[in-house]
């Protein structure tokens, strides 16, 4: 065989060599353990940390909050509806991220640094599964966000931990006032209040049986200045938190006594237009939850003067704003002298 | 004369060497390319060691995917979950997993279709960062509207694993197509290859990468983190070799359909309550 035709051949078994040779060299090791493909990468893949961290994992440190929302319709896994923690507060965990990321690695869990969202805009959060929609399916409880609630926040009215019991707390509030206390310190509520806090013809509503979480956060309200009045607003701002505690018990604990009865007739008118207010102050004025004030044993006039207050915006309360937009001046009246007229228990 | 046969001979000589050495050589390389496959397979089914999960054994499982779209709510927690979950680039238009709603309007044919990604839901959201679906359709007479759940189908035939130069992209033994991204050189075949769009390039580190079923959860016996966090149960996930798994009955209890079944790729996500325009 001529040289020349030696020499390609022997170029291509050295060319063929060199490239076998590099791809031993170069191919990883693990390569082909599995398939086409490095067998190590299934670790590695497999190695990356969980940074959704489930329920479970909230429950040793919130546990009044997991009871809360585990009793609640956000947790009915009998029909595949579950709301778990980390859907509306963000992930708990912070995986360290490998390779070129590891600059992005804080490595820490939600306890250590790392802070979870508190969503502050629930109607932006709430609506994301619950505002009216075409293609959401109809068994997804949604709202038409405009008419629901106006401009309020979701929260006003729903626990979003529990959010069908419909009303911001229903775990009573344990009042650590002492009732012998409070009864020295009413005297100076007995000008406006009553004695025994029934007002009778007095420009203070009745205080006796008063819900008493309702009285120390009215107390508060007025001491912080978001309810302004020129007498309450004096007395609040001198009461201490042990003062309000124990005025509260000392009241709570009276006997609601009915202020008049020259309204009966008027309250019959009033029945149809209560309608509005029964689902929180109840059809007898006795409130279905702790958090919203009885309307049993007001005077009329009480009544009158706090509806209209909320009408003017004189007084704020975001539940109440949007019900008295509805009433007119008679119905006001009605509705007034109806729990007026409501006997006490 | 001698001596042009002599040329003529050696002429002949040369070319049945050459075609022999090319016959030798093609079979050599065939046998290199070949035969470490044709090993690995063997040795995988006379069970190997698997690979080193703790408290793992890939050959025990084969997992699937469940989309149940007469139950999902369109609310994109899953989308905003993966992308935490994954560390997938933060903007609306990368992402691993997707929710398109489907909207036929009255005396219109064909469906409107839209994802969070669409500018008008980008501008409802607030942010390319936040998903959300805008209330776009409340004026307009709507017959039909659902939502539909997407992601990788993980396919048993995987077109994308077939056109991967590197072998940087494979189906593991229990079933979940991934990607090496030390191997990934970002050439993108896989993303044309894909007939679901359920592949994104990440600019950011020039490799391709889509949804894993959060092989790094699923592993661990967690959820993925789109089934961990669905609010309705419209996402289910789970081994099809054990009968009592939720996606084993989701299969069994259910008329299941796949998209693009005519693809020939064998997708591993079932759905219920999508109509033919779904693909």
């Amino acid at each position: 065989m001529p040289r020349h035709i030696v020499r390609l051949v022997l170029l291509m078994v050295a060319i063929g060599a060199v490239g076998y040779v590099a791809k031993i060299f170069f191919t990883a090791d693990s390569f082909y353990e599995y398939g086409h493909y490095r067998g190590k990468s299934v670790a590695e893949i497999a190695s990356d940390k969980p940074k959704y961290k489930g329920s479970e994992y909230c429950e040793s440190c919130h546990a009044e909050r997991f009871a809360e929302w585990s009793k609640g319709v956000h947790n009915k896994s009998d029909i595949g509806k579950v709301v778990k923690c980390e859907v509306c507060h963000g992930a708990a965990g912070e995986r360290d991220v490998r390779g070129m990321f590891e600059h992005l690695a804080t490595g820490v869990d939600h306890p250590n640094k790392l802070k979870l969202v508190v969503p502050t805009d629930a109607r932006k959060l709430c609506t994301l599964c619950h505002e009216k929609m075409p293609g959401r399916p109809a068994q997804q409880p949604q709202i038409v966000v405009a008419s629901h609630a106006g401009t309020q926040q979701c929260t006003v009215c729903h626990n979003p931990h529990s959010p069908k019991l419909n009303l911001v707390s229903t775990a009573p509030t344990p009042i650590r006032g002492d009732a012998a206390r409070g009864k020295a310190k009413a005297a100076a509520c007995v000008g406006c209040h009553g004695a025994e806090g029934v007002s009778v013809n007095l420009p203070g509503p009745s205080l006796a049986g008063q819900n008493a979480a309702y009285f120390i956060a009215a107390l508060k309200a007025y001491g912080t200045g978001a309810r302004d009045n020129p007498m309450m607003s004096a007395f609040a701002k001198g009461a201490s938190d042990d003062d309000a505690q124990d005025l509260a018990a000392y009241f709570a604990a009276l006997k609601c006594q009915s202020s008049l009865t020259a309204e009966k007739q008027a309250a019959a008118a009033g029945r149809a237009t209560a309608s509005k207010c029964i689902a929180c102050h109840g059809a007898d004025g006795v409130s279905s939850n702790r958090a919203w004030p009885n309307l049993v044993g007001h005077s009329k006039d009480y009544l009158v003067a706090a509806l209209r207050a909320y009408k003017s915006g004189s007084r704020k309360g975001n539940m109440m704003a949007g019900i008295v937009k509805t009433l007119s001046d008679a119905e006001t009246e009605n509705v007034a002298a109806y729990y007026a007229g409501a006997s006490c228990k | 004369m001698e001596e042009n046969e002599l040329e003529q001979q050696d002429r002949r000589d040369f070319l049945s060497c050459l075609g022999s050495a090319l016959a030798c050589g093609a079979a050599a390389v065939a046998a290199s390319a070949l035969a470490p496959p044709a090993t690995a397979a063997t040795a995988a089914t006379a069970g190997a060691k698997p690979p080193a999960i703790p408290g793992y054994d890939w050959s025990k499982h084969r997992w699937g995917y469940g989309v149940d779209a007469t139950k999902c709510i369109g609310c994109l927690r899953c989308v905003e979950a993966c992308k935490k979950e994954n560390n997938v680039l933060g903007d609306a238009h990368h992402f691993r997993t997707w929710v398109e709603r489907y909207v036929y309007l009255e005396g219109e044919e064909t469906a409107r279709i839209d994802s969070h990604a669409d500018p008008v839901n980008i501008a409802a959201s607030g942010s390319e960062g936040e998903y959300r679906f805008a209330d776009r359709y409340k004026d307009a007479k709507v017959e039909k509207a659902f939502f539909v759940p997407k992601l990788c189908n993980h396919c048993t035939h995987p077109a994308c694993v077939q056109v991967c130069p590197t072998g940087a992209t494979y189906k593991t033994e229990d079933g979940v197509v991934v990607i090496d991204h030390t191997y990934c050189i970002g050439c993108q075949y896989c993303v044309q290859a894909c007939p679901y769009g359920a592949r994104y390039f990440d600019e950011r580190r020039n490799v391709t990468d889509k949804c894993t079923w959060c092989y790094h959860r699923i592993t661990k016996g967690l959820q993925p983190a789109c089934v961990e966090v669905c609010p309705v149960g419209a996402r289910i996930f789970g081994d099809l070799n054990d009968k009592q798994s939720p996606i084993s009955q989701f299969v069994k209890n259910n008329q299941v359909q796949v998209l693009r079944r005519e693809s020939g790729n064998a997708p591993n996500v079932f759905y219920v309550g999508i109509d033919k325009e779904v693909i």
